[in-house]
């Protein structure tokens, strides 16, 4: 899998967000069992599916992300009683934001893992993995670049044509 | 219970302890439950259990030169009990089948006929192809066959050997044609164009003829036009879910019994003729077992009026197999000669246990095999051997 | 932090574990690596960084390099945050100036190729150094813990529990669902090793919580739900109506003689259906509390309203009390033992071996009522069809070792199955045939009891038995066929015996998905509770506060049931006698200039922390009542809700650290 990477040679990164009691734990207990899979992913634990703001994940993939995934308790089964229904309802509106900036939806991804589940922690991430391997790197950062670049071709020209009617300005009042 | 069929593409002896399935097997505790519930197990030197252990052992020559997997009749038996859940018919049983074969000196000339006839003929009788539809001729309806008429079906019916050239086997197929008839299905047949599906050469593994009439057939198949495939042979159903599947056939293929079973609330109306029989009902392998149909040929017969269902002592996923599978069909002489008991012998036995009038069917094997045992038994007065779509149009007044 | 003039001096650790971490992950280049970080002043490798050395390496580097942050890379911080934050402390830190990294369960052993794995714990140790440099120091909340207990489950594991925690003074509410405690083991006949008689062992342990001042017994009772947390749960139990008022009876059974049906007709569930009772009954003569009940299922009023009520006018003391209803009870305690048990294994699930299809098929428990002298028969062994058995089959591992059923060794039954072998010859003279897939006889004095049984003249068959069919040859039909393959010596043998004995596994009882959700805890793969830590806290749970005992987490004999039962409550001792808890400072704070009174966090609270402070137009989080989760701060438009532990910078600096992201350039350091 880690060998597989995609054309540039650019190593697949996914930032996921895992909840303190079922899906951290289901990892750890992956671990434990010693179920393999892909290491293209990269946790931060948070206490609740509820906590993860909109805006780690926009901050993510704006940084480098190729994918973000978020792993919460089942629903009924929160710690907290229903964080991760919040975490599911501001996925859904949060889904539709990420595809009109262009992102993919395999990029983004919920998923409910129980702390015994941890065959699941491997299955999610292998699809995971391998769907964006097929995708290809996001790297929005790199098209910020471009896009940085775009606006400075925009501002150029506007500066030029601005340039070229002052002149046009200029003669008129000069001939009058 | 299924294997995934992608993992099993290109698997031999060679590669199978580095696929998944191999892994699987080495989980095995040896605790004997495939050679115990085998219907063989006594007569083979190297049951599942021993298989497995032998090539751990690096010794599976040995295996190789014997002739237990020639008594693999194919019945998933093991695989259905196996606690470690490993696919041992579906994969490790037909590697090492085919690897016994072509060591066998010499094939016992039944099966060896067999084999070719289902090369030369298409079917393992030896029969012409163009008598494959002679069974058509008595129905008082025509029945549409591709060849001459090619447009777009709703449902293929893959007929297969059994139904199309044994006289017991036409009865049953002639009984769904009146009931793909009366239910005013949109089908149609191959006719002559139609060749064995093959699933017995796979599963006695005779690798090359199998391949030979899957390609025949996958070149018939993609000429023509359907929504579904129903079969009368739960062997080519396994064929076609399991075998076909890797040469890219993309339907599911059903049976005649889960088929008809679709239209139960329609069909229960027709059933006007009440029939006073007692049946017992025998789970063909396949359909059981290997496919989990189990209540739908036991709620067909028990919708028909004047029915009572008995069982058997062994019945659903302990039923006990007729002997026909992976090849049985055509080593009756040489099971004898290595003075084993009859299978269909010992069936037939339980079944007249129950007192029933009919032992009731699902597969073309077992009416010729049940009804040869009942003879042996003396016991064919007594009771019959029906296929439940028999019995259906007994029901529907023929 | 003075004598660092307010610059940022990290201490960076990363641990072998032996070779556990070392041989995927190249610790060398990860410590080199992080040298090169911004702020790391120390960065070195060891072998077990949670050994003394290891820590003592973290107090002194911190003492001589003025470091103020501590971060280290080994396994998840489940197992060793505590240890890791005690060495910050100890070093003369704030323990929350330390953050972990996991790169054990989370890294090393969940990925094959060594430069990945390497790879991944360099972005988390950049993530890491980053993150630790916005910790705070915060102070830890400390929680009175409520002296009393609850123990759930009054088989042999909470009764002990319960003795135990009573016996140190402190008052304990003992809540079992059934009429009586007792449990499992009081069906039982004798135990294994030693063989001597449950009753014997149990009743006596049955009457001390009885008659303990410290120990609240309730039965027939059911915890309806759990409030609260550590130190302060809220627990609400129901008491089911027995229909006798519980002062007033004194198990005199008059009302059991007097009622209408003058026959026992329905079955017993004590006995396992083997014997009948009447619808007003003892489940057994030693029930603790000696108290009658009226199964409402059965019985002629409940179901039709009509009846001379004769037991009511049999009782002297007016005990019988037909309108009785549920009764609730709130009760508030600090700790919780969780000993609900297992149920056995339904042998149905398994066709072939004929339970329930032919009468001569029994399961494990009920030939243990067989056996037992107060049982159905009296201890006489005797079949449905009143006849004597002279072979019997003895079937192993039903319903475990089966992927089909369940997957796991049940552990118990090798040796039960061998105790019933020798009690059922003893009983019966029959000729015994054990067929077992391998003997598993771990334990102190189990392989010894093994071997003197076997010396009895048992037939052991290694072999699992395939199938089970009535012999045709019989006359009656009546004899069954075991069939299975002799692996030993390879011949596929057919045992005919007069009754076939299934040895049952251990399951999860059906509700423990519904308890585990009430109590907050998590459940294995295989549906048993989970421990925190299989060697470090084996009776902890995840949830502070709440421990387990018993076959609940697992199947265990008794006497490790007992030793589990023990241990949970000296960790509920443990915790009381401190006398308080100090909890993760995980919770949520707004900073007032901040909040612009938008009220959007108010409702996402579930345990109503937050408040609107009409006065400032302010919100307003009770820290008391936060758990900590961050829904709100996650949602708080004008992020004026912080969470401490989980700070929206902390996060950022974890996201910037795992992209290799550099604010200056803008760019990745791959690109």
């Amino acid at each position: 899998m880690y060998k597989e990477k995609t054309e540039k040679g650019h190593q697949i990164k996914i930032v996921a967000f895992f909840c303190n009691w079922c899906t951290y734990t289901a990892a750890d207990l992956a671990g434990v069992s010693r179920i393999k899979h892909a290491p293209n992913f990269r946790v931060i634990r948070v206490m609740c599916s509820g906590r993860v703001d909109p805006q780690f994940i926009l901050d993510a993939f704006s940084k480098g992300a190729d994918g973000v995934l978020i792993g919460g308790c089942h629903p009924g089964d929160c710690h907290y009683i229903e964080g991760n229904y919040k975490c599911l309802r501001r996925f859904q509106l949060f889904k539709k934001v990420v595809a009109d900036l262009g992102i993919e939806a395999d990029r983004l991804r919920l998923e409910w893992i129980s702390a015994s589940e941890g065959d699941k922690v491997r299955l999610v991430i292998n699809d995971m993995v391998s769907k964006i391997q097929k995708l290809g790197p996001l790297d929005l950062p790199a098209k910020y670049k471009s896009w940085d670049s775009e606006m400075e071709l925009l501002e150029k020209c506007v500066r030029e044509q601005s340039n070229e009617i002052i002149k046009e300005e200029m003669e008129v009042i000069s001939h009058g | 219970m299924i294997v995934d069929i992608e993992s099993l593409r290109g698997l031999s002896m060679d590669t199978l302890y580095d696929s998944p399935e191999g892994r699987l097997i080495q989980s095995c505790i040896q605790c004997g439950t495939c050679a115990g519930t085998c219907p063989h197990g006594e007569y083979m030197a190297y049951p599942p259990r021993r298989i497995i252990k032998m090539m751990q052992h690096g010794l599976i020559d040995k295996v190789y030169a014997s002739d237990s997997m020639l008594k693999c009749v194919n019945c998933y038996a093991c695989m259905s009990k196996c606690p470690r859940e490993i696919h041992l018919t579906e994969v490790l049983l037909q590697l090492v089948k085919e690897q016994t074969i072509i060591r066998l000196p010499s094939v016992p000339p039944e099966l060896q006929k067999a084999l070719e006839n289902s090369y030369r003929y298409g079917n393992p009788m030896g029969e012409s192809g163009r008598k494959r539809i002679n069974w058509m001729k008595d129905l008082d309806f025509p029945i549409r066959i591709l060849s001459q008429n090619p447009d777009p079906v709703d449902v293929l019916w893959f007929v297969e050997s059994y139904p199309s050239y044994h006289p017991r086997g036409q009865d049953t197929a002639r009984a769904i044609a009146k009931i793909m008839h009366r239910l005013e299905i949109d089908f149609a047949i191959l006719g002559n164009e139609e060749r064995s599906a093959g699933e017995c050469g796979l599963l006695a593994w005779e690798s090359g003829l199998a391949e030979s009439l899957v390609d025949y057939n996958m070149a018939i198949l993609t000429k023509y036009k359907f929504n579904r495939v129903m079969t009368s042979d739960p062997h080519a159903l396994d064929a076609f879910n399991y075998r076909y599947k890797m040469y890219g056939f993309n339907l599911n293929a059903t049976h005649n019994i889960p088929f008809i079973y679709e239209y139960f609330d329609k069909i229960k109306k027709m059933f006007t003729r009440s029939l006073h029989y007692s049946v017992t009902y025998h789970d063909s392998c396949c359909l059981g077992r290997h496919n989990g149909y189990y209540d739908q040929p036991r709620q067909i017969l028990k919708a028909i009026p004047g029915i009572k269902l008995i069982e058997m002592v062994h019945n659903r996923e302990n039923a006990l197999c007729c002997g026909g599978g992976g090849g049985g069909m055509w080593l009756d002489t040489y099971y004898k000669s290595q003075n084993m008991e009859r299978l269909s012998d010992i069936r037939v036995k339980e079944a007249i246990e129950t007192g029933a009038d009919i032992l009731a069917v699902a597969c073309p094997y077992e009416i010729p095999r049940f009804e040869d045992a009942l003879k042996l038994a003396g016991y064919d007065k007594k009771m019959m051997v029906k296929d439940i779509s028999e019995l259906i149009v007994d029901s529907m007044g023929g | 932090m003075e004598k660092t003039n307010g610059q940022i001096r990290i201490g960076f650790y990363i641990c072998h574990c032996g070779t556990n971490i070392a041989s995927s992950v190249d610790v060398q280049k990860v410590t080199d690596f992080a040298a090169t970080l911004p702020n790391v002043v120390v960065a070195k490798h060891y072998k077990y960084m949670c050994s003394d050395p290891g820590q003592d390496m973290i107090i002194n580097d911190i003492k001589e390099q003025n470091l103020n942050r501590v971060v280290v890379a080994a396994c998840s911080p489940f197992l060793h945050e505590r240890t890791f934050r005690n060495a910050t402390f100890q070093g003369g830190l704030n323990q929350f100036y330390f953050q972990m990294v996991n790169t054990r369960e989370q890294n090393a052993w969940v990925h094959l190729d060594p430069l990945a794995s390497t790879d991944k714990a360099i972005d988390l140790v950049r993530a890491a150094v980053q993150r630790v440099a916005s910790h705070k120091p915060l102070e830890q909340k400390k929680v009175p813990i409520h002296p009393d207990v609850l123990v759930i489950g009054g088989g042999i594991a909470g009764i002990h529990a319960a003795l135990t925690l009573g016996n140190a003074g402190k008052k304990v509410y003992l809540v079992e669902k059934e009429p009586t405690i007792g449990g499992h083991m009081a069906m039982f006949d004798k135990t294994f090793p030693t063989l001597d008689c449950a009753a014997c062992i149990l009743t006596p342990k049955m009457s001390a919580v009885k008659n303990h001042p410290n120990i609240k017994l309730c039965t027939y009772s059911e915890v309806e739900k759990i409030d609260g947390y550590v130190g302060n749960f809220k627990v609400t139990i129901k008491h089911k109506p027995r229909f006798i008022i519980d002062d007033l009876c004194v198990g005199c059974m008059d009302c059991v003689e007097a009622c209408v049906y003058k026959e026992a007709r329905f079955p017993d569930e004590f006995n396992q259906g083997l014997s009948r009772r009447k619808p007003v009954y003892m489940p057994f003569p030693q029930a603790t509390p000696q108290l009658v009940l009226i199964d409402p299922e059965t019985c002629i009023w409940f179901k039709s309203g009509k009846c001379k009520k004769t037991c009511v006018d049999a009782c002297e003391r007016k005990a019988v009390d037909l309108e009785q209803q549920a009764r609730v009870e709130e009760v508030e305690v600090g700790s919780i033992v969780v000993a609900t048990g297992f149920q056995p294994f339904d042998s149905k699930k398994i066709s072939y071996y004929g339970y329930g299809n032919y009468p001569n098929v029994y399961t494990s428990l009920e030939v243990e009522r067989l056996i037992n002298a107060s049982g159905p028969t009296q201890g006489v062994v005797v079949l449905r069809d009143g006849s004597h058995p002279k072979t019997i089959g003895i079937v192993h591992c039903v319903g475990s070792r089966d992927k089909n059923t369940n997957s796991w060794c049940s552990r118990v039954c090798c040796l039960y199955s061998v105790k019933l072998a020798h009690l059922l010859k003893e009983h019966t003279g029959a000729e015994i045939y054990n067929f077992y897939i391998d003997m598993r006889t771990p334990g102190k004095s189990m392989e010894e009891f093994y071997n003197r049984i076997a010396e009895e003249g048992m037939k052991f068959i290694r072999g699992r038995v395939a199938d089970i069919y009535p012999d045709m040859s019989d006359p009656d039909h009546k004899k069954l066929i075991m069939k299975a393959e002799d692996t030993l010596i390879q011949e596929i043998i057919k045992v005919p015996v007069d009754m076939v004995v299934l040895s049952v596994g251990l399951e999860p009882r059906h509700d423990a998905q519904q308890v585990r959700r009430m109590l907050n805890i998590s459940c294995s793969t295989e549906g048993f509770y989970i421990e925190r830590h299989p060697k470090l806290a084996p009776v902890s749970t995840f949830t502070d506060g709440i421990f387990l005992a018993g076959c609940c987490q697992g199947p265990k004999d008794i006497p490790d049931t007992v030793a589990q039962a023990g241990a949970a409550a000296a960790e509920v001792l443990a915790l009381i006698d401190r006398g308080f808890i100090e909890l993760e400072p995980n919770t949520a704070f707004i900073t007032e200039e901040e909040c612009s009174g938008c009220k959007s966090c108010i409702h996402l609270c579930p345990y109503t922390a937050i408040s609107f402070l009409e006065e400032k137009k302010k919100a307003f989080i009770n820290e008391a009542l936060c758990k900590g989760c961050g829904t709100c701060v996650a949602a708080c438009p004008s992020g004026s809700i912080k969470q401490n532990l989980f700070d929206d910078e902390e996060i950022y600096s974890e996201i910037d650290g795992i992209l290799n992201f550099d604010h200056i350039s803008r760019e990745l350091s791959y690109v």
